[in-house]
């Protein structure tokens, strides 16, 4: 501070320094090296949790549509299929048992 | 990627192969004749690459007489303008298309009429038992694009060649041997007197009843292998590599062809963030109806399409 003084520049009065004695207990509190590591501490959390949301987000999106587009379609078709093999079955069967014994 | 495929499930044979069963001692002089040179990734590309779209189209084929049919097809939608910024330009279109077709066992004319005024023959000719004649031409309006290519192909009882001449001082010729009933190599060489290039390339292909592998390596910097399973007479499975040593592109894909009685449906990922799949359903004898899909995650490109086709 006192070598910025000398060099010309206008330097504010240092007013912090004397202050600091009669500051009350909460502003004491606030400025203590645990609050402000714990501050930090919960923005860093936010943050990442931020990020963390929104790449959970978007790969659940990419997920979600590689998804729709590929296995849906499949689980479908598939499912049909197996209707018309039912079908057909029930089919048969009814000709099979109908046609050799008529009641 | 062949990891990723399950092991053959015990099925009856699927008899895509053409080959007959042989018995354990090797018959080196009676070997199958391989399939052409520029046709080895048949398989892979039949599943990994279906003619995705996007808009509506509709195609109508009629059949005149045995022998001849006219077909007429109608696309609307968008079209992709290539630039040079990353994001993709496109600009709404429509066009229509005639075109003729005259099959007989022994000659097959196709020619195809554009209303933006692009013209596409095509010959295929068997001028005798083993030789056959095939020509290709594509005229447009606008200069330096129109393309004209004849190619003669000679199929020999374990072999098959090519020679290829095209517009451009363009020069080709392929060579593919069967070297044991299951494995044939090939290699090509082209000439391209227009753009002073030149390039050699080697292929391999490797097929039995419930898979495929192919490989192929070119002096123009391109590698591209494929693997296909036949998981069943109607799955098959593929995936394919290709790298580019000069660009440095590197793409590996998986896909799925599944078909079943009434539709035929195409899946496929890709390593470039792309989704694509593409449904063949048969509403009604000669009418088939189209839907395609491709999802680009890291161009956000989304392309979805329709169609319909009838006749044929």
């Amino acid at each position: 501070m006192a070598a910025q003084a000398r060099k010309g520049g206008i330097s504010l009065p240092e007013r912090r320094n004397p202050k600091k004695d009669d500051e009350g207990v909460i502003a004491k509190f606030s400025q203590s090296q645990v609050v402000v590591r714990g501050k930090q501490a919960a923005n860093d959390a936010a943050f990442v949790t931020k990020k963390l949301m929104k790449s959970t987000g978007k790969a659940a999106w990419i997920a979600g549509t590689t998804f729709l587009i590929l296995v849906v379609p499949l689980i479908i078709a598939m499912d049909r299929e197996q209707q018309l093999n039912e079908l057909e079955l029930q089919q048969a069967n009814i000709l099979g048992t109908s046609a050799p014994p008529p009641k | 990627m062949a990891a990723l495929v399950p092991p053959p499930p015990p099925t009856t044979a699927a008899d895509t192969t053409q080959k007959p069963k042989e018995d354990e001692k090797v018959d080196y002089f009676n070997l199958p004749c391989p399939i052409p040179y520029e046709e080895i990734h048949r398989e892979a590309l039949m599943s990994l690459k279906p003619e995705l779209f996007e808009g509506m189209r509709f195609d109508f084929t009629k059949g005149l007489n045995q022998r001849f049919s006219l077909s007429h097809s109608v696309f609307m939608g968008p079209m992709e303008v290539p630039s040079q910024s990353p994001e993709t330009i496109k600009i709404p279109t429509a066009h229509y298309e005639f075109g003729a077709n005259f099959i007989d066992p022994k000659l097959m004319l196709f020619g195809r009429i554009m209303t933006d005024g692009r013209l596409n023959a095509r010959v295929k000719c068997d001028l005798s038992e083993n030789l056959t004649l095939k020509a290709n031409s594509q005229l447009t309006n606008e200069p330096h694009m129109s393309h004209g290519m004849v190619n003669f192909d000679y199929k020999g009882k374990d072999y098959r060649s090519q020679f290829q001449l095209g517009n451009g001082a363009l020069f080709g010729a392929n060579y593919i041997q069967s070297v044991t009933p299951h494995l044939s190599l090939g290699g090509e060489v082209f000439w391209a007197g227009q753009h002073r290039k030149s390039g050699i390339g080697y292929a391999a292909r490797y097929n039995t009843d419930k898979m495929v592998a192919t490989g192929q390596v070119a002096s123009t910097g391109m590698v591209a292998l494929s693997y296909v399973q036949k998981v069943s007479e109607k799955v098959s499975l593929a995936s394919d590599f290709m790298y580019n040593y000069m660009s440095r592109d590197v793409t590996a894909s998986f896909g799925y062809d599944y078909i079943l009685r009434q539709c035929r449906l195409r899946g496929k990922i890709d390593s470039n963030g792309t989704v694509a799949a593409f449904l063949e359903e048969r509403l009604n004898m000669g009418l088939n109806f189209v839907l395609s899909a491709e999802i680009d995650h890291r161009k956000k490109d989304y392309k979805f399409g329709f169609g319909l086709t009838v006749g044929e």
